[in-house]
């Protein structure tokens, strides 16, 4: 491939070259510009060795022309069939392959005007006709420089050799210039020119950019130094305005004014003078020599600047620039950051915090490792995505920290493989399924009927050959391992949203097969990924968020499975998640900056995710003691039953019940005495494998032993805090263990993992809209569209005379839980919720009497001087985690927390409307409908665990949920048989989503009745609309007509798709149908 | 202790005071069922006196450097009710807002259940106000350890011999025994109850409530004239006192046709019904560590699946409530089937006094909780005597007396209800407490 690309470029270059000449190089195009000072590089190495042989006096002149013969071949442009020959007073120099023919590029060697020898250079093959012959302009350029060279060299070594002659006759000449080595100093080089100088001449003559580019260097270099004649001359071309005298003669916005570069390079003859005054000639002949290396990193700098480019370019460039000797030493430091800060933001990410802290992070050379393992279009310019920048950055930092830190050996990374961005475009037009765009832009209902069809199109349509190929090669590197496939999405890194669990990740097992059935599978799991950006939940997140219009393009990262073979199934000893922050709090005595680790046996989805039926091990990494569990029957209760794992022979992923798997396969499990307890007699214990009887012991996933004898935990910890640390912000970490090995999976900031992105407490909710605002143990997650408060009034509920009375509560609670629409309530109440023992404490309530609430308030009031401690709900913690209800403690007697109880008190209590039979407890319980107090308002609960506020608030219902609910009501009202209504449709703003506060509602009827039908109707809608514009009045204080727009259809319109019709029948238009009564 | 009655605030459109009233206190209730039984006895005065309240009360602070090398000071506390009859017994909580009260009512609860089966044993109760959910394990144990230092002259296998309680296991008990042993200098496994079997623990101590229960049973079906291998039961719950009721009544040849349990996916009850009679062993097979049966293999195998509180409306001759309390109440009292005979209770109060009212009325003979799951006290003692001992029986030695024990108490507590045609309740408790109060007259302390 690279090989390929830089021939081709090469013939560009010479046709280009006919055409046009070198002074306009500056304007050529990117590619050939790139390679013409490739050749520019070439020339100077050139130039370079001829002064380095030069300058070595060790050698004579034979010896030395001998060598030059040698390195002059590489600066042509065929390096391969150049020859050279050097002819001198008859003497001959040449290199081993030379053979005169009939291709010839020649020049002569001059001394005192009396040519005395020739320089040739001869092409051994036929190329294409060029300026001269085959040649180049430049070549000519070129090998005249050289010869002037030459010339100089000899003449030089001659006088010198004249000297030396000299010397030995004359005593006192030798023993003057021991003495005074100033004076010979200077004598010689009134004498002669130092090497430097015979470059500056060549350049001079042969290519005038690079002169300039070293005029302004040394001039920079002079100018660190403070050199007071340079800023001088400077000042003298171009004043900038740091003096004040500049400002008085020049307006402050007009730029300062600029010499052309022409001046600079007349200005370059004194430069060079100062540098000479200033610097002694070593000095100055070894910057030459650094500066001139510097160049070879030109051409990877200039094309890493620009946009755009091809994804095939760097990976050659890098390739070629890393084929150099001795590069990384050599390239200047700015450079350096430069190239890597253009190559971050080409493949990781634009975002200015990830780039900050990446462009230390990584090595120029890494990007050639990464660039290996990257697959897409050749000519594209898409990126990794934020999943592979996440995790190939934490990589990079942990790895580097394993070199200063014993505690971090033994972690690894998984193979991993990227597919860009761009790839699924490049998929796209090639299968011309270009309409799957305005997918988005659907109803979301219509999202979710086409989204099956889609996945079924793109799984039968073909990636381009080069992509293909491409997979191929992922597919050869991973062998038989099982990998797993997962997206990695564009809006993830450039805007930090968590789009995480929203996108599918797929597992390939990988097993069995031949290459090519193996590579069908991953192209299978690559398109429905592919597939997946345009299933309705991430497009309704996206519409939610505004990034509708992002055209989202995913990237993929492909990462070998961790793990071991056990029996028919494959999988890591445990995986999971660490988080540096604590978003679930069990006991006031953790803190959010003492972390959290999910942990699970076998693959790590039930770790990532959340499963109903089960329980991961929670832990915190910093206070790895104080367990979510602490008593033995609860530890066993709360204990992970079962795991995903790959089954090889069936190449599915399957659920198993990992205690019967480990008790069958025990031996096979590498370390899984550290993740199993044995649960005998009430107690938990860790006897040596070898004593254990697998079979009829009571096995209980605990980790204990991973827990309290592994350095696990402290790796973790010092994981997320380095990473933390570097990276600036909190971060959740995916790990995974074949039981002897760590390896980390991912790694992003945490508030980008799923539910718990941060948003902080709105400021401006007026206090009576408030319902409590606490400061004290507040975790991270947002509650929205509550309708219903159930409040246990503290004082009323201790007053409960009888044991009873107490348990009656919690039935009613327990009912209520049953009555209220899922998750769109709230419980408050005194104390300890689930209280078992005492149960003065708190309601006692089991996890069942409260799993459809969406948020538990636990009231701690002053009594007496002292606060009672809450629960943090600890008696079903894990159940709450798991389902995700959110708890939050509430302290209102402390200061600058709040309970607007007096609202709770005084609204009217639906207890009774609910319930039958409770009404002696109506003080007791209170049911509160937000709608009571705000009408058509909900209430949110928003919970900021960084700010350690959260704040519940009434939310007045806004415009499109006030249209949408009022439409149910009208749908709800109508008979369509009485008015002759064939079907109803939604259109216009409240369809789409974007309705404001005067917005009609625009409704399409189908409508098949008769006139007189129709006349009733449109009274009908009429009166409706009044009613609507009244309400939406007092809602918003906006004065509008009928809110309602009603258009009538009937079958005829239909048939002729005429205006109104146009918008059921095009495919160019969407509506959404309306459930009619009779529909049911 | 009880906060006096304190205007709260004043309640917004109604005007009313909002007071906080003295609520539910467990020490007043158990004093007036003391009461009660006491004028049935006619009890002099100053026996009353003395055994309404604890006889002695100790409260201590505990320090302990906690993980993060901060100072906390937690408060224990011990109440000895009585122990006229032997060394008190009794265990130690550890809860976050225990009260005095609800110690005291537990520690003479304690005296009365060993007296009730007459074992030679007094009441105690104690604990430690913490929240084990907020402590490291190794903070439980300095816990464990404080406690003991504050209170091992006062407890002893020869004073008060503590268990484990709510929120506290056989690891708790076996720190305190060694803090102990440490202190005295010797070997005193009796010091605890509830220890491992493998150091100092008892055999059958799994079995001891359940079996219990059904050594009451078999004797009161005798005394009812009924065969047990013709009678059916009921069970509610599937936990350790479930099973081993079912257990030994299956062995005796009786037909258990319903037990119910807690289904951990769906948060709900649900019984499992057959009418030919449970088979033990096939259930406990789909049985989960959450002790929930698997719904669908159960119906494979013939069981019907009933909503949770089907247990109750079998027509069988027995329920056994073993599984949580205020099971049976005013309002389901009545779905009871006539046929049913006896109400033995395995777990503690699963009928309210409203529902024995009516219970009674109907003819239907009660077994009160603190008779019928004596057998786990009795076995703690047997652990006692065993540790004390060093000797350690056999688990049919264990359960051949823990079965003597049962059947006498039961014949003592029955004799009495049938001749003076009273609640088995009653008599019970009028067992215990005249033993009680027959000992501290033997001493001479009234």
């Amino acid at each position: 491939m690279t090989m390929e690309t830089t021939m081709a470029d090469k013939t560009d270059f010479t046709k280009y070259q006919k055409k046009d000449d070198q002074s306009t190089a500056g304007v050529a195009q990117n590619g050939t510009m790139i390679h013409e000072l490739k050749e520019r590089v070439k020339e100077l190495n050139c130039f370079y060795r001829i002064t380095k042989i030069i300058r070595n006096s060790k050698l004579s002149i034979d010896e030395a022309l001998q060598e030059i013969v040698k390195v002059i071949p590489p600066a042509w442009q065929y390096p391969e069939i150049t020859c050279v020959r050097i002819y001198l007073e008859g003497r001959e120099f040449k290199t081993d392959n030379f053979q005169q023919t009939e291709w010839k590029l020649d020049s002569r060697i001059v001394v005192d005007e009396k040519k005395i020898g020739v320089l040739e250079v001869f092409y051994l093959e036929e190329q294409p006709q060029a300026n001269e012959g085959p040649f180049l302009t430049e070549e000519r350029k070129l090998i005249d420089a050289i010869s002037d060279l030459l010339s100089k060299f000899i003449e030089e070594r001659r006088i010198k050799e004249e000297l030396e002659r000299q010397r030995q006759k004359l005593d006192y000449v030798e023993k003057m210039m021991k003495a005074e080595g100033d004076t010979t100093l200077r004598f010689r080089s009134q004498e002669k020119k130092q090497d430097w100088e015979v470059i500056l001449d060549l350049l001079a003559k042969t290519d005038p950019r690079t002169l300039l580019r070293l005029t302004r260097k040394m001039a920079y270099h002079l100018y660190r130094m403070e050199n007071e004649k340079i800023t001088n001359l400077l000042n003298k071309i171009s004043p900038v305005d740091n003096d004040s005298a500049a400002i008085n003669w020049r307006n402050v916005n007009t730029p300062n004014q600029r010499e052309e570069l022409n001046t600079f390079l007349t200005i370059q003859k004194q430069v060079f003078e100062i540098a000479k005054d200033s610097i002694p000639a070593d000095v100055i002949s070894t910057l030459f020599a650094n500066w001139m290396k510097q160049d070879k990193a030109r051409p990877l700098l200039l094309m890493s600047q620009k946009t755009g480019i091809p994804l095939v370019e760097i990976t050659a460039e890098l390739n070629r620039f890393f084929d150099q000797e001795d590069v990384e030493s050599s390239i200047s430091p700015e450079d350096k950051m430069s190239i890597k800060t253009a190559l971050i933001r080409r493949f990781f990410a634009e975002r200015l915090e990830y780039v900050n802290v990446a462009k230390t992070a990584f090595e120029l050379k890494d990007f050639v490792g990464i660039a290996d393992h990257i697959v897409g279009p050749a000519q594209g310019s898409g990126k990794l995505g934020g999943k592979a920048s996440g995790v190939l950055l934490a990589e990079k930092l942990i790895k580097e920290e394993m070199k200063k830190n014993p505690m971090l050996k033994n972690i690894s990374f998984p193979t991993s493989w990227y597919i860009t961005s761009d790839t699924i475009l490049s998929f796209i037009h090639y299968n011309d399924l270009d309409e799957v765009s305005h997918v988005k832009y659907l109803d979301p209902l219509e999202i979710r009927q086409e989204q099956s069809f889609l996945e079924h199109i793109f799984k039968n349509s073909t990636f381009p050959f080069e992509i293909v190929e491409g997979l191929r090669k992922i597919v050869r590197d991973f062998k038989d391992k099982p990998v797993i496939v997962r997206s990695s999405s564009l809006l993830e890194d450039n805007f930090g949203y968590a789009f995480s669990g929203k996108y599918k990740s797929l597992f390939v097992p990988n097993k069995g097969g031949t290459e090519e059935e193996r590579l069908k599978s991953l192209i299978n799991a690559i398109t429905e990924v592919y597939a997946s950006t345009f299933s309705p939940d991430p497009i309704e997140y996206r519409r939610e968020r505004g990034l509708l219009d992002f055209n989202e393009e995913m990237g993929i990262l492909i990462q070998e499975v961790v793990g071991s073979q056990v029996g028919p199934y494959f999988m890591p000893t445990f995986a999971g998640v660490a988080f540096s922050r604590n978003e679930f709090r069990w006991s006031p005595r953790i803190t959010r900056e003492d972390g959290m680790i999910r942990i699970v046996p076998g693959l790590g989805t039930r770790a990532v995710d959340r499963v109903s039926n089960d329980y991961p091990i929670l832990i915190s990494p910093k206070r790895p003691n104080l367990l979510v569990n602490t008593l033995v029957e609860e530890r066993v209760k709360y204990s992970p039953r079962f795991m995903d794992v790959i089954n090889t022979d069936t190449g599915m992923i399957e659920t198993v019940d990992a205690v019967q798997v480990f008790k069958k396969y025990f031996d096979e499990l590498p370390k899984i005495t550290d993740i199993v307890s044995i649960h005998d007699h009430g107690r938990l214990t860790n006897a040596s494998k070898i004593l254990m009887d697998p079979e009829n012991a009571d096995i209980v996933i605990t980790f204990q032993h991973l827990f309290e004898k592994t350095d696990f935990l402290e790796k973790i910890k010092q994981i997320l805090s380095l990473l933390e640390e570097k990276i600036g912000v909190p971060v959740d970490v995916e790990f995974a263990s074949s039981g002897n090995q760590l390896y980390i999976l991912q790694c992003r900031p945490q508030s980008q993992s799923q539910g718990i992105e941060r948003k902080p407490v709105p400021k401006d909710i007026q206090e009576e809209r408030k319902i409590f605002f606490t400061k004290k143990y507040v975790t991270t997650g947002n509650i929205d569209n509550i309708e219903y408060i159930v409040y246990v009034v503290p004082e009323e509920y201790t007053n409960l005379s009888k044991r009873e009375q107490m348990l009656k509560v919690a039935k009613i609670i327990s009912e209520l839980n049953v009555k209220l629409p899922r998750r769109k309530f709230i419980l408050i109440g005194p104390g300890r919720w689930g209280s078992k023992g005492d149960i003065k404490l708190g309601v006692p309530v089991r996890y069942g009497d409260i799993n459809n609430c969406s948020l538990m308030v636990e009231i701690a009031k002053e009594k007496g001087g002292y606060t009672p401690e809450l629960s943090f709900g600890t008696h079903f913690f894990q159940d709450l985690v798991e389902s995700n209800i959110r708890y939050l403690p509430l302290y209102p007697d402390q200061e600058d927390n709040l309970f607007n109880e007096q609202i709770l008190l005084d609204m009217d209590n639906k207890l009774s409307k609910i319930l039958q039979g409770y009404k002696n407890f109506e003080h007791v319980v209170k049911v509160i409908s937000i709608s009571d107090i705000l009408p058509g308002g909900t209430l949110s609960v928003i919970m900021d665990g960084e700010a350690n506020e959260a704040l519940a608030y009434l939310r007045p219902s806004d415009h499109l949920t006030w249209r949408t609910m009022k439409i149910e009501e009208i749908t709800q009202a109508l008979d369509p048989d009485l008015y002759g209504i064939q079907g109803m449709y939604l259109i216009g703003s409240t369809k789409d989503g974007s309705a404001g506060p005067t917005s009609d509602i625009d409704l399409l009827v189908h409508f098949n009745g008769t006139e007189e039908q129709k006349d009733k109707l449109m009274a009908w809608f009429d009166e409706w609309g009044k009613k609507l514009a009244i309400e939406n009045k007092e809602r918003t204080g906006f004065v509008t007509d009928a809110l309602l727009d009603v258009h009538i259809i009937t079958d005829e319109d239909i048939k002729k798709k005429s205006s109104w019709a146009s918008h059921i029948t095009s495919p160019y238009q969407t509506v959404r149908k309306l459930a009619l009564k009779k529909d049911h | 202790m009880q906060a006096k009655q304190e205007l709260k605030r004043e309640k917004g459109t109604t005007g009313v005071f909002r007071k906080e009233k003295e609520g539910f206190n467990p020490f007043k209730m158990a004093q007036q069922q003391f009461d009660r039984i006491a004028d049935q006895l006619d009890l002099d005065e100053q026996t009353r006196d003395l055994l309404r309240s604890p006889l002695r009360e100790y409260s201590f602070s505990i320090p302990i450097r906690m993980d993060d090398g901060r100072i906390k000071v937690f408060r224990g506390f011990r109440v000895q009710h009585n122990d006229a009859r032997g060394p008190c017994k009794g265990g130690i909580r550890f809860h976050p807002q225990e009260t005095q009260d609800t110690v005291r009512a537990l520690s003479m609860w304690m005296t009365w259940k060993c007296s009730v089966a007459d074992i030679p044993l007094g009441g105690g109760k104690g604990g430690i106000i913490c929240d084990p959910h907020n402590l490291s394990e190794t903070e439980q144990e300095k816990l464990c350890r404080g406690w003991v230092r504050q209170i091992a002259r006062d407890i002893g296998p020869v004073r008060d011999v503590p268990a484990p309680d709510v929120m506290t296991s056989g690891q708790h008990m076996l720190w305190i025994m060694d803090e102990y042993e440490t202190i005295m200098g010797g070997q005193y496994p009796g010091l605890i109850t509830g220890k491992p079997v493998e150091l100092g623990g008892s055999r059958g101590r799994t079995e001891a409530t359940g079996y219990g229960i059904i050594y009451i049973l078999r004797e009161l079906l005798k005394e009812m004239k009924m065969d047990i291998t013709k009678t059916t039961t009921s069970i509610q719950g599937f936990g350790n006192v479930a099973r081993y009721s079912a257990e030994l009544f299956i062995q005796y040849g009786g037909t258990v046709v319903s037990v119910s349990c807690w289904d951990q996916a769906e948060n709900q009850t649900y019984s499992y019904y057959k009418k030919t009679g449970i088979k033990l062993d096939e259930l406990i097979k789909i049985t989960d560590r959450f002790g929930t049966i698997d719904k669908r293999q159960a119906e494979k195998l013939g069981y019907e699946v009933r909503p949770g509180d089907d247990w109750l409306k079998q027509e069988v001759d027995i329920l056994i409530p073993a599984a949580l309390e205020h099971s049976i109440t005013e309002e389901n009292v009545n779905q009871i089937k006539p046929q049913v005979k006896i109400i033995i209770c395995g777990a503690n109060g699963p009928v309210t006094p409203e529902a024995e009212d009516i219970l009674e009325k109907k003819g239907v003979v009660v077994i009160p909780d603190f008779l019928a799951n004596a057998g786990g006290v009795v076995c703690s003692y047997f652990e006692q005597v065993q540790s004390n001992q060093n000797y350690y029986w056999t688990k049919e030695e264990v359960l051949g007396k823990l079965d003597n024990k049962m059947t006498d108490a039961f014949y003592k507590v029955w004799e009495l209800s049938k001749r003076k045609k009273i609640r088995v309740s009653d008599a019970a408790y009028m067992i215990a407490i005249s033993r009680v109060a027959e000992a501290c007259k033997m001493r001479g302390w009234v």
